[in-house]
């Protein structure tokens, strides 16, 4: 019996105290969950996307797990060591076999490294947290030795974001070597089509793949083999409900037992009929860049651009009223900003507070810049990404205006805001930044670092942005693999963009899930959501 | 209407055409008071920036601290939010009168123009008739094969947002509703004896289609503008929705209603509610005009 029809039971109320028995041990047969964004592809490495990534976990796993705040916990993966600044030891789990039965070894994890380079026309390959690794030793069955060109830090967390599929039901020759030119012994490696066969993928993850139906639903089995906590469900529907009012709505109707992201301004609504919510601080920071690459600069009229001047940042900065946005805005469900990433993650100032409002204070220094009478500026923004995107935008526009900046909202659709973006069409442009590794060198790296391509960094930074000292500072710490030396560096970068208004960030993102008030589910910093791990209320 | 011009219709009764109109119009009940709802539309959207009591569209003088509140909550500045204001504290009857202005003045312009651009090509289509009739009417045809709402999401996707690129888009899907109705009348108009004589008294082109052609086709070119305003207000609002249209800083009425769509599970009904009653009203006071005119200027109605 599937809890939907339990709940259509319950419209006779007559049988209310049946369905009430029913729902209970229902409840541990099925759960159904309306998903905001549909997966791309059901292969793991196919794109580098939060729904492909939360699908991915349940149907394989990686070698080191994040937890709910990000912190590193083992996988496939028992312990990991630096034998050396270049040289790590991984020590695989004995004993896990995957869902058709075969051992899980040290091979299979050789052929999932050599396997993500050849996966055709994938988006956003997972490339980036391969490319470090320069040579891969199979010790023995479950001791991997992997080499890098230079120190790699963040080797764990690399190896975090990715799982590990079967050599042997992708078609790999007994004997695969690694090379960082080109591996030998895979065989026809797979296309990303064939995942979605369920006979296809093969995983040591907590559920096997039953079917998935584009634009429908994914289904999934518990794998009664699994080598961690056996999931709380027999089967995991996944359906994607894009429209935000027909998620809300299918929850309310009990089509659903629980979704992801409700709307902010549906929450009320949603509790005061009896479900819960679950939210928690996420790893992504909305913020605001501001162009200090060129005058004149393209939003701003006349030949100057104030934008080059710390103090105009800084007045800008100061001009926001964060606790109004959330309060306003996000109704409640975010924090405000004051780094790139929240506290207390790895390589954030737990003593740095959101930048404080201050009206008086950014006219003075406005003043002070020479623009007593405030200049004319666009800021661009998508309005169908981040939540509430488009409403935070006016807003800062509203405040902008009151010291006398007048500005215009260039509102617009994801993709073509980040057409316009890419083109350096903005002066200044809000947008978001999720730290898939969970620690500061990631959004530093992205958004604020000088760019350079060869190098890897200022990838996003399409403020051009630059500040010697801070590049300095992150290129040591993504050399050091003391964890200490290595954040007290990440630290320090961070203060340094944050004291000269290198960036202004608003606020993090809370990620919230719905659900039926008797189920249980932690947030999770990366947005995530693992359906094994909700869990039946006590 | 020029007298010169009805030389056929003069002997008919000693008032002129145009009191027989407006005596007749206002024998509908109906149409007197959509005329008149109408009336009081556009004197508030034409006078919004004196009468309305806060500037929407002046983002200082908005605080988001005054963000959905609902109908007759007072505020420190204004006085009373009468119909709330929405989430970024916008008062909703000031948004209004200006969403309207903006949906008028849109809707207006973009008729306007379309009707010259109609006018032009569907008389010369008629009047010269040949490769330039099947030219035009072909460029008619074509495009009147394709939703409107399709072609205006298309064009604004290419030429990117903006009033004037509604306009723009509103031009284009429209023109040819006219431009076809004006080809049918020139072309019965066309075969009367007034433009042989025209004609034979070696008139230039541009006189006879504009002078003597052209006065005869308006009566029912009046009544499909009437009708196309109403729809040009509609497809503008359908666009700012989609949010292809307008500037989300300078709202009309189609953009306030998609801004409170989103809160409409939440209880928060206002945002979306009156707007779309401003659009409701408008529109259909427009229709009722419409409608009576119709009846007014088609002959075989005529009593």
């Amino acid at each position: 019996m599937s809890i939907n029809r339990s709940i259509r039971g319950a419209l006779m109320p007559a049988t209310f105290a049946v369905f009430a028995a029913m729902s209970a041990s229902a409840a541990a047969d099925t759960l159904t969950i309306g998903l905001s964004a549909e997966p791309t592809s059901a292969d793991p490495h196919y794109h580098n996307l939060g729904p492909n990534n939360a699908l991915a976990k349940h149907i394989f796993s990686a070698l080191i797990e994040q937890d709910a705040q990000q912190l590193l916990a083992p996988g496939l993966a028992e312990t990991w060591e630096p034998l050396d600044d270049t040289t790590w030891e991984i020590g695989l789990r004995e004993g896990v076999s995957f869902s058709n039965g075969d051992p899980f070894t040290a091979r299979d994890v050789v052929y999932t490294v050599c396997r993500i380079p050849t996966v055709p026309d994938a988006p956003s390959p997972f490339t980036l947290y391969t490319n470090a690794i320069a040579g891969m030793e199979i010790v023995d069955d479950h001791t991997i030795r992997i080499t890098t060109d230079g120190p790699a830090p963040l080797l764990p967390n690399h190896l975090s974001t990715f799982t590990i599929i079967s050599a042997s039901a992708s078609g790999a020759e007994d004997e695969v070597a690694f090379d960082a030119e080109g591996c030998s012994g895979l065989g026809d490696t797979p296309e990303s089509q064939a995942f979605t066969d369920p006979d296809f993928a093969i995983g040591t993850g907590p559920y096997v793949l039953s079917s998935f139906v584009r634009g429908d639903r994914i289904v999934l089995e518990r794998n009664p083999d699994y080598w961690g906590e056996e999931g709380a469900w027999e089967e995991i529907v996944l359906r994607p409900i894009t429209n935000p009012g027909a998620r809300v709505a299918a929850l309310l109707a009990g089509d659903v037992d629980m979704i992801e992201n409700p709307p902010t301004q549906d929450i009320e609504r949603i509790e005061s009929s009896g479900f819960k919510v679950s939210s928690g601080l996420s790893n992504r920071v909305i913020y605001i860049a501001l162009d200090q690459g060129e005058a004149p600069t393209p939003g701003i009229s006349g030949d100057a651009n104030p934008l080059q001047d710390a103090k105009v940042r800084e007045a800008l900065a100061k001009a926001i009223n964060r606790e109004a946005i959330r309060d306003r805005i996000m109704l409640g469900y975010s924090e405000p900003a004051g780094e790139l990433l929240p506290p207390p993650m790895f390589g954030t100032n737990a003593d740095r507070e959101a930048i404080p409002f201050d009206e008086a204070a950014a006219r003075e220094l406005l003043a002070e810049a020479g623009y007593e009478d405030g200049f004319q500026i666009t800021l661009g923004t998508p309005n169908d990404r981040y939540i509430n995107d488009g409403q935070i935008a006016q807003a800062v526009a509203q405040m902008w205006s009151r010291i006398g900046v007048q500005t215009d909202v260039d509102a617009k659709t994801f993709s073509a805001f980040i057409s316009d973006r890419n083109g350096f069409a903005f002066s200044a442009f809000l947008a978001g930044w999720g730290a898939g590794t969970g620690e500061m060198s990631s959004p530093l790296g992205a958004l604020v670092a000088t760019r350079n391509p060869d190098a890897g960094l200022g990838g996003t930074n399409f403020a051009r942005h630059s500040n010697s000292q801070m590049d300095d500072l992150l290129i040591e710490a993504l050399q050091t693999v003391d964890e200490e030396a290595r954040e007290a560096l990440l630290q320090e970068a961070s203060r340094v963009v944050m004291d000269s208004y290198g960036i202004i960030p608003i606020h993090y993102e809370l990620t919230t899930w719905a659900m039926r008030d008797d189920l249980d589910y932690e947030a999770r910093a990366d947005q995530y959501t693992l359906a094994y791990e909700v869990v039946p209320a006590n | 209407m020029s007298d010169q011009t009805l030389p056929a219709q003069k002997p008919r009764g000693a008032e002129s055409p145009l009191r027989r109109i407006i005596a007749e119009f206002f024998e509908s009940r109906t149409a007197a008071v959509g005329l008149v709802i109408f009336a009081l539309v556009a004197f508030v959207a034409l006078f919004a920036p004196w009468i309305s009591p806060q500037n929407p569209y002046d983002l200082s003088q908005l605080d988001i601290m005054d963000g959905t509140l609902p109908p007759g909550s007072e505020s420190f500045t204004i006085g009373t939010y009468w119909l709330g204001t929405d989430v970024q504290g916008r008062d909703m009857l000031s948004a209004i009168m200006y969403g309207l202005r903006m949906s008028l003045i849109v809707a207006g312009t973009a008729t306007l123009l379309a009707l010259a651009i109609g006018i032009a090509t569907g008389t010369a289509a008629a009047y010269f008739g040949g490769w330039v009739d099947t030219l035009i009417m072909r460029i008619v045809d074509m495009q009147l094969s394709f939703p409107a709402i399709l072609i205006a999401l298309i064009l604004l996707a290419i030429l990117g947002k903006g009033v004037d690129k509604v306009i723009i888009a509103l031009v284009i899907v429209q023109w040819a509703y006219y431009a076809r109705t004006v080809r049918g009348n020139a072309l019965v108009e066309r075969q009367r004896d007034y433009i042989s004589a025209a004609q034979c008294l070696s008139l230039g082109h541009g006189r006879v289609m504009f002078r003597h052609l052209l006065p005869n086709c308006m009566p029912p070119l009046i009544v499909v503008a009437t009708v196309q305003i109403a729809q040009a207000i509609a497809l503008e609002a359908t666009l700012s929705f989609l949010g292809v249209g307008v500037p989300v800083t300078e709202p009309s009425l189609g953009l306030l209603i998609a801004n409170g769509y989103s809160y409409l599970l939440s209880g928060r009904y206002w945002i979306s509610f009156f707007p779309g009653i401003a659009l409701l009203i408008t529109i259909v006071a427009i229709n009722l005009v419409g409608d009576q005119l119709r009846d007014v200027l088609n002959p075989r109605l005529r009593k």
